[in-house]
């Protein structure tokens, strides 16, 4: 019932019957906004673009229409190609994507025409990820990772994607872990951990919440940490997802008792903070007028206040919130221009320790 | 459970929910004979429209939808010999070799209730398995789905055809094709050439396509008339039946390949599919016939491919983990709907689950009802000059191609690949073993290196891992103590493909094909030696075998050379249109060329009368830019003339 309330919604808004009092009204009356999702549908990036689409279109004054479009391809990167050819300037055309699109960027990968650091950020949906083990490693929470009973071993898709975090925190934790890349996604990933064939995973929030925390309950597997959330412009803080778990930062503290520093920790703040804190981005032409990042983040601040949206972020992601304005835009240009010494870090951890060749 | 299951078919009975499930249905069935656009695009156009349902409405229509494609394609394949989806490219073998000696409708009355057959095993699998299938899945680690594609390669080898040289070639090729793209085991792109295109390797429907679809309306084209030489008569379905119930338990053995096929995730239809049509082949005595219209042929893939597309609703419902890409987009609907499958999913909403079954219980059985009904009409149409179905047949097929990226690239890709089967078909190179390959090489590859990096070697041992492998060792033994106690007398040969016997293949093309595939060939091992030592076992699988075959086949090709490229030179000059359409989409955008194109066929090939080609040739471009609209949104533009 409740989503046929969403969806009536979403058809009034689409009508144009919806008469939401905004700021500026109608801005957006009788324009299409299309969110570029540069992966297939079944994805997680496209189910999200698919579940912001009611609220977006609600919310922005004139209640335009929303089409998510997939061009999927090339890891994500034909599909920016394309925004950075085709995207109009006034903010009617958002590539909203991972840091699978963010790192082939950061890394200078050949075949990147867009220019992501160029681009402005409209909004970020945060899209976390849990670290967890299985009870026969014998070890019980984070405290103890470094005496586990069996080696650990990690699977992942590959380095250079969406691993590279989960990969960045075992330098920074200074872990062992044999990782096996080569999986077709997380979701085989997660099968392979039930199946006993791995021991060690990250799962992003949504998927941890419907589907790792069943097995937690039926004692096959021990959460660890997160990769934490952004405080003072540290990634130090816990994760308001899983706010009983300690964050990386706060695990390095426990094994060290020091605060991580140096190459390794600026490398994984940087590559993990586009991954989670401001997992799923909405870009948009670098030509954009001021005006539309500042309806875009009036409308986010909209979003996050609406009960429909509150209740059903709840169940999907434990109530995480959009996050927009100067200091989000700020924080995501910051990484992806890391400084030329992180670059060289990653560069070369890549090609010597996973043969990645530039 | 029986009356959730009863309460579920009570909530599907509603009017407005069947009323979605047979509209699902319909798209479902257009979009399966469209050649190259199958389940996903018939999700992907429906997926908006869901939004504006109710949850039961809206997933029956999506899967009345995924579960009739594996059926209507059957008509495709059949009467035009082009896979109507990559997963029905053996039905498109046999099916169309029967119809082309009239007997069309005896392959499809086969193929209609073997699918209808392959539906019914999947939809009671999934009632029955549910509670039990989620162990079988977790059973199937890393060292038995390798095993699994073994089988499937093992499989293959029957259908290699008489000569053993140019069979093994192209499986060969086809292993190579596969390798495109990344490297499972090490971060390598390899045979990328620096284009962003091939970093993700070859779209399956593409390649299907390609090496099936193009090069049969090439020849069709050229040869000008009808599909049929013959009357093509389809309405005595007498015979088909009675050939289905001689095949009943074929069909049944098919459907549960099938369904196993369906449990492994990413492997999919068209890697079952090949196993059944490979066993199909083992257990027919007289092989034969098999290449030039087997109906034991039609009858396998066709229950195999349903059943696998049902089943593969068994780990998206289980684990979220999706078993092919439209049970991906499913699994993104039931998100959107706010329900979660996993492991609490058959507790919490039972209903849901046998909503689902009965839903595709009921396409199943209506769907196939459906077709029979259609299919007489649509027979009548291969009457008619192939020209003027040629026409729309080349653009959707560029259509169903220009889903993979939206690209110019897939266009490109097709009519190479088009070109490369088209070289196959006439130098004598059989096509089946080549898209066997392709589609195996990427889980051979991936699951061989998962399992060693996981395992060591020690999954040689495991008990899975053994069962499977003696689905492989049994018959070998037993081939090989046959053999031993006839010494080989003659007679026992292996099955021909339609295009394996040499007196029919152009010594000119052989010879072309021959140097070209000793080309690329070549290239990959010099390139192979800059890669990650893990990343180069899969292509040294191909190249190793593959080289010296080609250049084998290149001497030989000298040897025997004669100039008979005149004999095929009207299709060559078809193809040239093509490659030339191709290059002129890119330059100067999409209408331009796709006017003249269909100009050129209806005017020049099928002598239309110019009043009569206006028209129809304005529907046509009309219907061919409203499905660009609708499934993508925009067309090719060109580089030249920025236009679409």
């Amino acid at each position: 019932m409740r989503k046929f309330m969403t969806t009536t919604a979403a058809l009034t808004a689409v009508m144009g019957l919806a008469t939401a009092a905004q700021a500026q009204d109608g801005y957006f009356a009788g324009e299409t906004i299309d969110v570029i999702v540069p992966f297939g549908q079944g994805g997680a990036t496209f189910v999200s673009a698919k579940f912001l689409e009611p609220y977006f279109e609600k919310h922005l004054p004139g209640n335009p229409e929303i089409n998510v479009i997939d061009r999927p391809g090339g890891g994500s990167i034909l599909g920016a190609n394309w925004f950075e050819q085709n995207a109009e300037s006034d903010g009617t055309t958002i590539l909203f994507t991972t840091s699978s699109t963010a790192n082939p960027f950061v890394l200078g990968q050949e075949g990147v025409e867009y220019r992501l650091a160029d681009y402005r950020v409209a909004y970020s949906h945060p899209f976390s990820a849990v670290a967890y083990t299985s009870p026969s490693t014998g070890v019980t929470s984070a405290e103890n990772i470094r005496e586990a009973d069996e080696p650990l071993i990690y699977g992942g898709i590959a380095a250079a994607a969406s691993d590279l975090p989960g990969l960045l925190s075992f330098e920074v934790l200074d872990l062992d872990v044999r990782t096996v890349l080569g999986f077709n996604g997380r979701g085989p990933v997660r099968l392979a951990f039930e199946q006993g064939e791995l021991n060690f995973d990250y799962q992003f929030t949504p998927v941890y919440l419907t589907q790792v925390v069943p097995s937690v309950e039926a004692g096959t597997a021990v959460p660890l940490w997160t990769g934490g959330a952004m405080e003072d412009g540290v990634l130090k803080g816990r994760d308001p997802i899983a706010p009983e778990l300690p964050s990386v930062y706060e695990v390095h503290e426990m094994l060290t008792g020091e605060a991580p520093s140096g190459i390794e920790w600026e490398a994984f703040q940087g590559v993990a903070s586009v991954t989670y804190a401001y997992g799923l981005t909405g870009y948009m032409h670098p030509d954009t007028p001021q005006e539309v990042l500042d309806i875009f983040a009036e409308t986010v601040a909209a979003i996050n206040s609406d009960p429909e949206f509150q209740a059903e972020s709840q169940e999907v992601t434990n109530g995480a919130r959009l996050n927009a304005g100067p200091d989000t835009e700020a924080a995501v240009k910051a990484a992806l221009m890391p400084s030329a010494e992180v670059r060289d870090y990653l560069r070369n951890l890549l090609s010597e320790k996973y043969g990645v060749n530039f | 459970m029986i009356d959730n299951a009863l309460v579920a078919l009570d909530a599907l009975f509603d009017p407005m929910r069947l009323a979605a499930l047979f509209a699902g249905m319909m798209v479902g069935m257009v979009f399966g004979m469209l050649p190259g656009l199958g389940g996903v695009a018939a999700v992907s156009i429906l997926l908006p429209f869901i939004y504006y349902m109710d949850d039961y409405s809206g997933l029956a229509m999506l899967l009345g939808a995924v579960s009739v494609v594996y059926t209507s394609d059957t008509i495709t394949s059949v009467l035009l010999g082009a896979p109507g989806s990559p997963a029905s490219a053996p039905t498109a073998i046999e099916g169309h070799a029967l119809a082309k000696q009239g007997q069309a409708a005896r392959a499809l009355g086969v193929g209609f209730l073997a699918s209808m057959v392959g539906g019914l095993v999947g939809a009671a699998v999934l009632f029955f398995a549910i509670p039990i299938a989620g162990p079988i899945v977790l059973l199937l680690s890393t060292p038995e789905l390798f095993m699994f594609s073994l089988v499937g390669l093992f499989f293959a080898s029957s259908m290699i055809g008489k000569d053993l040289a140019k069979g093994l070639g192209a499986a060969c090729l086809g292993l190579l094709l596969g390798v495109v793209g990344p490297a499972q085991a090490a971060a390598d792109f390899r045979f990328t050439f620096g284009q962003v295109y091939l970093l993700d390797g070859f779209s399956l429907t593409i390649v299907a396509l390609g090496l099936f679809g193009v090069a049969e309306v090439i020849s069709m084209l050229a040869a000008g008339g009808g599909i049929s030489h013959q009357r093509m008569e389809v309405a005595q379905w007498g015979e088909g039946f009675r050939d289905f119930w001689r095949s009943k338990w074929l069909v049944l053995r098919a459907s549960f390949i099938g369904v196993l096929g369906g449990f492994v995730p990413a492997v999919g239809a068209s890697a079952s599919t090949w196993v059944a049509y490979g066993h199909a082949i083992r257990s027919t005595k007289d092989k034969s016939k098999f290449g030039k219209g087997e109906i034991r042929g039609v009858a396998a893939s066709e229950g195999a491919n349903n059943a696998t597309v049902i089943s593969d609703l068994v780990p998206t419902l289980l684990f979220s983990v999706p078993g092919g890409p439209a049970a991906a987009i499913f699994l993104g609907a039931l998100f959107s709907f706010g329900y979660y499958p996993g492991p609490r999913m058959i507790t919490q909403n039972p209903d849901l689950m046998f909503l689902i079954v009965w839903s595709v219980a009921l396409t199943s059985v209506v769907g196939a009802g459906l077709c029979f009904l259609i299919a007489p009409t649509l027979a009548k149409l291969t009457r008619i000059p192939f020209a003027i179905i040629a026409a729309p047949l080349v653009l959707i097929m560029v259509i169903g191609a220009y889903q993979s990226t939206s690209t110019i690239g897939d266009v490109f890709m097709l009519f190479s690949l088009g070109a490369l089967g088209w070289l196959m078909k006439h130098g004598g190179w059989p096509r089946a073993p080549a898209l066997v390959g392709f589609v195996l090489s990427g889980p051979m590859e991936q699951y061989f290196w998962l399992s060693n990096q996981i395992h060591g070697w020690s999954w040689l041992g495991r008990p899975g891992v053994l069962l499977i492998a003696s689905v492989i060792v049994i018959p070998l033994l037993l081939s090989l103590v046959r053999w031993l106690r006839t010494r080989h007398t003659p007679g026992e040969e292996g099955p021909g493909d339609e295009d394996a016997p040499p007196p029919d293949s152009n010594r000119s093309i052989a010879l072309v094909l021959a140097a070209l595939a000793l080309v690329m060939f070549a290239y990959a091992l010099w390139e192979t030696f800059t890669f990650n030592p893990t990343s180069r076992l899969m292509p040294a699988l191909a190249i190793v075998p593959g080289l010296p075959l080609a250049l084998w086949l290149f001497v030989r090709g000298i040897r025997e050379y004669e100039n008979e490229f005149a004999r095929d030179g009207g299709e060559l000059s078809v193809l040239v249109v093509l490659v030339t359409y191709a290059v002129a989409v890119w330059a100067i955008g999409l209408s331009i060329p796709t006017v003249a194109l269909i100009a050129w066929m209806l005017l020049a090939r099928a002598k239309m009368r110019l009043w009569t080609s206006l028209v129809y040739g304005a529907v046509v471009f009309g219907i061919v830019r409203l499905l660009f609209d609708v499934l993508r949104g925009d067309a090719p533009v060109g580089v030249f003339l920025p236009i679409s």
